[in-house]
């Protein structure tokens, strides 16, 4: 062993920055020499480094809220099933979140050991949402699937390299039962190249300045955020604060799936105990444990510390309880693809529960979902076949000093609509509207954000549409008095003008030219009485157009109006 | 018929001026305070100063070459006309949604800025064109007389941006409304969004034509004023503004696409940087041009800069091309303080220009890069410009960080310049890595103020073994006007796959920009020398959604079309280059063509003053290095370097407006082109 080192806040800035450095570096490699869009453009990847003991130490600067507790996890199985064998070279893969610390099954997880010589010091890691890993659909992500095998491929902890030798019978069976495999195996090896090219760095740090000091600087990190984030906890006054939400349905029946939060404030420590929450559903919106953890730490903050760094100091400020089966800590085989619209709800319900606490930071519930839809068909023009898949944002909830943002991706999600342009130059769809919904945000002293209307035509030819959308039965709640925003819904809109309306998990609904699907995602919670809105906020809701006369007419009193 | 070139560069502070005589390469530099409220005041009585310094004749003024920060200002500022926007029915709330992304994940309080057309000021029309081109509903003249009504009843309108989805396909219906509209209301200025950037992607056009609408009255007015003072002052002058993309414009393209020159100032540095690193035959660098409060780093590569086609100022997205520039928030008045981790932090707060650094004693208190500079020794107490630097008030401010930590001021003021090293070549790291280069490869430029002062640092932690100091740091971007050629970019959309059977519409799409380059190309000046065009094709794979720019070659007239398979193999070598790897077999298709039309200005070597024989310090300082404290070092003044003069660290260089540290281990040696090389010894 080496002598312990002892590093002094100057140095500890500088070599942090060369750690970040490192996991940036990877992250762009990847980014660079990935196949797929998905991570090209999107960005849906993210990388990392951990310590010996499997702590979560730097993510990259870009790295993703989502996947912020799946490395760790990933790390903590190799460390249990592979510590006895554990060499240079080796590279680990795993995508299960029941068996080896995944989300869900399209996020591939990789993980190469740093050695100083016999001395393991830690890993590189990284994970990539790959476009598809098989199962029942085309991409794996398809709603309405009761377990996880129909999800797609479930790959526990292999070790994917030995001492730098690829397993290609590894290779080769995962790549038979993933579609677009020449697309895969490009991104894998992007993956491969960054974990190789973290590593390599690492070794040129611990080159200059020894192992010693990179160990003692992980321990620096992690505490050193742990202090930070304790500290900010102690800020928070002591008790308990709860709050309940639900989930419309699963999609496969289960109606109002309930998410129950208690959270029990003491000094620097906070529980975070979803007792009370729901059984795990059929349908596939349940969540692992590590997926809960990544959106509570997501919440905890965004409310105490924007800025605080993403590494195990945070994991270990906090502690979830939840028992196994619940929707919130499921347990195998129960299906997890659609999660995303899982831990925004989470999102909300903590802040929900902290809003007495911290009455100033807290927002309301923002449009609680991952609204996607899927169009698909045969293109008339080409005779092939298409399939364009797009999420929406939606409103976002009011805050303690303004209104919430309208239109915009919200929490745990930051990914770019498609342009109009691009869709229609690409597939045989026309958009006739892509507008913010009128009296869409809760009122309020500050109003909710709206939500997105987008309105889509097949052009020449039989188009399906499948959807999933939520918040379109439980409404976005405001909060102090603000009122909740509007739902969200599918509906189809023929040439006459009749309405059909759709549910919020549908899928296998063909259009033709004569029927315009319209898609309308959840405005958000409003902030504070409505009868306090300033007259000036009110007349700008009217003026701007945004907002009727109604809406105003039934929120706020006349009296208070310009 | 004159021979003089002046290049002015405003700046927030101060305006420089780079004048050259071309037919005895006599250079000449000056510099005076801006004048924010108008920054013509400064240009011209900078120029009359610049005049009678040089002794130089209005009359005998051929070019007059300017880089501008009005358009810059004005949307940090956010202050620009009262803009309207005609859109197509079911899309006027398009501008504010964007992409639906925010710009800080985990910050709940943080958004993009409002847009800059408030909702009421945004009208539909009921008009569409289709993806092919073709019109699908039509924009009637009833519409066209409605819409006309409604913007009378908009109050104070200065101008308007039309903005129809598919224009860049068919940019009938925002023709004739414009024409309807310029002649009912002449005094409101109109953008079209198939002029200002007829490219797909309709949110990135429509905010780029509606920051085009906001900048024009504003720009269009400074132009006026500018061309009429330059007019009396230089009346043979033709003026140049110089633009983002690199090059310089006419005045008339400028007041018409201001939006051209948002990053103007910037940008002709790294042009200027290009230029002075070519004198030494240094073609790889990437530029460090350290300012008060930010550091902007660019890479170039074989001698030319590299341009991005996306870029966002104050959140505001511009899709044009860019000189592609990286900002990090540090600079000399970057704050220095201790983070809620108990770490020593610096930025992005900054002290600014008022109160500055503690040292300027001009009531600044807190911690400053500039203020540990000042106490390590590598500020001399008197700046070559006359400035008078408070070594006290440095002293003080830096207890505020030394106390706590509990250490001495000099390990304090080593660690702040430390950590704004480490910020700054985080940033270096990225641009290089994003465009697949290791800065390793490349010599580091330091410009700026206290580019000289950091960039020793800087190399060390990029392990970076070559340093170049241009011989007029703080002037480089008045100087990169000089030497700017005149350019002017010509962008169409023509999607289509690349194939054989599409090759006549790809061949159409280029001669129809060749036109228009070719009538560009056709003004008659002595001093160009070369006139040209490079056409470039934006590729990418069917099914993608990222583009590559391949250049299909510059020549004087535009080339023939290369085959099919030439095209995809140049593709192919490109995304070889940019990605690591490519796929022979996945169809390629065309999305945008490009014409870059430039004329070139004859070369000068230029003639600077040319001291000899042997350096001698000035004084000696005592500079603090953290394996030995403070040693004395000797200052010596930059003008009195000969070439060939060779310096061993530690040395301190002044000059004008900049200072140059030479830290033990490294040497500096004046070159043939007067730049200081500075080389990290073998050890």
């Amino acid at each position: 062993m080496t002598e312990a080192v002892s590093l002094d806040p100057i140095t500890i800035e500088i070599s942090w920055n060369s750690l970040r450095s490192v996991a940036d570096e990877c992250f762009l490699t990847l980014m660079r020499s990935a196949f797929s869009t998905n991570i090209k453009e999107r960005h849906d990847h993210s990388t990392a480094i951990a310590d010996s003991k499997g702590r979560l130490i730097v993510q990259a600067e870009n790295a993703l809220p989502i996947h912020l507790a799946s490395m760790s996890g990933l790390i903590g199985f190799i460390l249990e099933q592979y510590s006895d064998s554990l060499a240079p070279g080796d590279i680990f893969i795993a995508n299960d979140p029941h068996v080896a610390g995944g989300s869900h099954l399209p996020d591939i997880n990789m993980a190469m050991p740093i050695f100083d010589g016999e001395r393991l010091l830690g890993f590189v890691a990284n994970i990539v949402h790959h476009a598809d890993v098989g199962g029942a659909s085309v991409g794996s992500m398809s709603g309405g699937l009761n377990e996880i095998y129909k999800e797609g491929l479930r790959i526990p902890i292999l070790r994917l390299f030995r001492s730098g030798e690829v397993q290609g019978d590894i290779m080769r069976f995962m790549l038979l039962n993933m579609r677009l495999p020449d697309e895969r195996l490009g991104d894998l090896n992007a993956q491969i190249a960054a974990v190789k090219l973290g590593v390599k760095r690492i070794g040129e740090m611990v080159a200059r300045h020894g192992a010693g000091h990179l160990v003692a600087l992980c321990d620096e990190i992690v505490s050193r955020t742990n202090q930070r984030m304790r500290k900010a906890i102690a800020g928070i006054p002591d008790g308990d604060y709860s709050f309940t939400d639900a989930m419309d349905d699963d999609g496969l029946g289960t109606q109002d799936v309930r998410i129950a939060l208690t959270v029990h404030k003491t000094g620097e420590k906070v529980v975070f105990d979803f007792t009370g929450t729901s059984a795990q559903v059929p349908g596939n919106f349940n969540m692992t444990l590590n997926t809960t953890k990544s959106a509570v730490c997501y919440a905890l903050k965004a409310l105490l510390d924007p800025e605080v760094p993403n590494n195990q100091g945070i994991f270990d400020a906090i502690e979830i309880k939840a028992e196994q089966g619940a929707f919130v800590n499921c347990a195998h085989p129960a299906g997890v693809a659609m999660r995303a619209n899982s831990c925004q709800r989470v999102v909300d319900v903590v802040l929900g529960a902290f809003a007495t606490a911290l009455p100033d930071r807290v927002i309301g519930a923002a449009n609680g979902a991952n609204t996607s839809a899927v169009f698909a068909g045969t293109d008339p023009r080409t005779g092939g076949s298409y399939v364009y898949l797009e999420t929406l944002g939606g409103g976002m909830g009011a805050r303690a000093t303004k209104d919430g943002k309208d239109g915009v991706q919200v929490h745990i999600t930051n990914t770019a609509n498609l342009p109009v342009e691009a869709i229609e130059l690409e597939y045989p769809l026309r958009v006739e509207e892509y507008a913010l919904v009128n009296d869409s945000g809760g009122a309020g002293k500050y109003r909710g954000g709206m939500g997105i209307r987008r309105s889509i035509r097949p052009v020449d030819h039989l188009c399906e549409f499948n959807g999933v959308g939520e918040r379109f039965r439980n409404r976005p709640w405001g909060i102090f008095g603000g009122q909740p925003g509007k739902t969200g819904q599918f509906y189809l809109l023929q040439d006459d003008g009749s309405v059909r309306n759709l549910p919020s998990k549908i899928a296998g609904v063909f259009v033709t030219d004569e029927t315009m699907v319209v898609i309308e995602t959840p405005g958000a919670g409003g902030y504070g009485d409505p009868s306090e809105r300033a007259p000036e906020a009110i007349s700008e809701d009217l003026r701007s157009g945004k907002f009727t006369e109604n809406f105003a007419a039934k929120h706020y009193r006349r009296a208070e109006r310009t | 018929m004159g021979d003089w070139v002046i290049g002015v560069d405003v700046g927030g502070t101060f305006t420089d001026f780079s004048a050259r005589q071309l037919s005895t390469g006599r250079l000449v530099l000056h510099k005076r305070p801006s004048t924010p409220h108008d920054p013509s005041d400064a240009i011209l009585n900078g120029l009359q100063e610049l005049k009678k310094k040089a002794e130089i004749d209005g009359e005998d003024i051929a070019r007059f070459a300017h880089g501008t920060t009005v358009a810059t200002n004005a949307l940090l500022q956010r202050k620009g006309a009262r803009t309207g926007l005609v859109t197509t029915k079911g899309f006027r709330d398009l501008l504010e949604i964007g992409r639906q992304v925010r710009p800080a994940i985990y910050d709940l309080q943080t958004d993009a800025p409002p847009p800059l057309v408030d909702r009421e000021h945004r009208l539909e029309v009921a008009e569409r064109i289709g993806a092919d081109g073709t019109v699908i509903t039509e924009f009637t003249d009833a519409e066209i007389a409605l819409v006309v009504r409604r913007i009378g009843e908009l109050e104070g309108l200065e101008s308007l941006a039309i903005c129809l989805i598919f224009s860049f396909l068919n940019p009938a219906h925002e023709e004739r409304l414009a024409a309807t509209l310029r002649a009912a209301y002449p005094d409101i200025y109109v953008s079209i969004s198939s002029e200002v950037h007829p490219e797909f992607r309709e949110y990135e056009r429509f905010s780029t034509t509606v920051i085009n609408a906001f900048l024009q009255p504003e720009v269009s007015r400074y132009m006026d004023r500018l061309s009429a003072a330059i007019g009396q002052a230089a009346p043979n002058a033709a003026l140049g503004i110089f633009q983002s993309a690199g090059g310089l414009m006419s005045i008339e393209q400028a007041a018409r696409f201001p939006v051209r020159t948002a990053l103007s100032g910037p940008a002709a540095g790294a042009v200027g940087a290009a230029a002075a690193a070519e004198l030494s035959g240094i073609e790889n660098i990437i530029t460090l041009d350290i300012g008060g409060t930010s550091t902007d780093v660019a890479l170039i590569q074989n001698g030319s800069v590299g341009t991005s086609n996306l870029r966002d100022i104050a959140g505001f997205r511009i899709r044009l091309p860019t000189v592609d520039i990286h900002t990090v928030g540090a600079g000399g008045g970057s704050i220095a303080h201790l983070g809620a981790d108990g770490l020593l932090k610096v930025g992005p707060m900054s002290a600014g220009a008022v109160p500055g650094p503690a040292c300027y004693a001009r009531g600044g208190d807190k911690p400053t890069v500039s203020d540990a500079n000042v106490v390590l020794g590598r500020l001399p107490s008197r700046l070559a410009d006359g400035f008078r630097i408070d070594a006290d008030l440095a002293r003080t401010a830096i207890e505020q960080i030394s106390a706590p930590l509990d250490v001495s001021r000099e390990k304090a003021a080593h660690g702040i310049v430390s950590v704004a090293a480490s910020n700054m070549a985080r940033a270096i790291r990225a641009v290089s890595i994003e465009k697949g280069q290791d800065p390793r490869d490349y010599t580091l430029m330091c410009f700026g103020g206290a580019g000289g002062l950091h960039a020793a640092d800087v190399a060390d932690i990029l392990a970076m073994r070559r340093i170049l100091v241009p011989r007029a740091p703080g002037i480089l971007c008045a100087e990169g006007l000089i030497v700017a050629d005149l350019q002017e970019n010509y962008v169409t959309t023509c999607r289509c796959p690349l194939e054989e059977a599409n090759l006549p519409q790809i061949a159409a799409a280029i001669n129809k920009l060749a036109t228009q380059a070719e009538e560009w190309l056709s003004v008659s000046d002595d001093y160009i020398v070369n006139r040209c065009q490079t056409i470039i094709l934006d590729l990418r794979y069917i099914g993608q959604n990222y583009e590559l720019q391949v250049d299909l070659g510059t020549a004087r007239h535009a080339p023939d079309l290369p085959t099919v398979e030439a095209l995809k193999q140049a593709f192919f070598r490109q995304h070889e280059t940019a990605y690591g790897h490519y796929n022979p077999d996945a169809g390629v298709e065309v999305v945008n063509v490009r014409i870059r039309a430039t004329m070139e200005f004859a070369k000068q070597t230029l003639t600077a003053a040319r001291p000899d024989g042997k350096a001698e310090p000035v004084a000696t300082e005592q500079i603090w290095f953290e394996q030995t404290g403070f040693v004395p070092s000797p200052v010596y003044q930059r003008e009195q370097l000969a070439e060939g003069t060779s310096l061993f660290g530690p040395a301190l260089i002044t000059q004008f407006d900049t200072t140059t540290l030479v830290p033990p281990g490294w040497t500096i040696r004046v070159d043939g082109a007067m730049n200081m090389i500075m080389e990290r010894n073998n050890d």
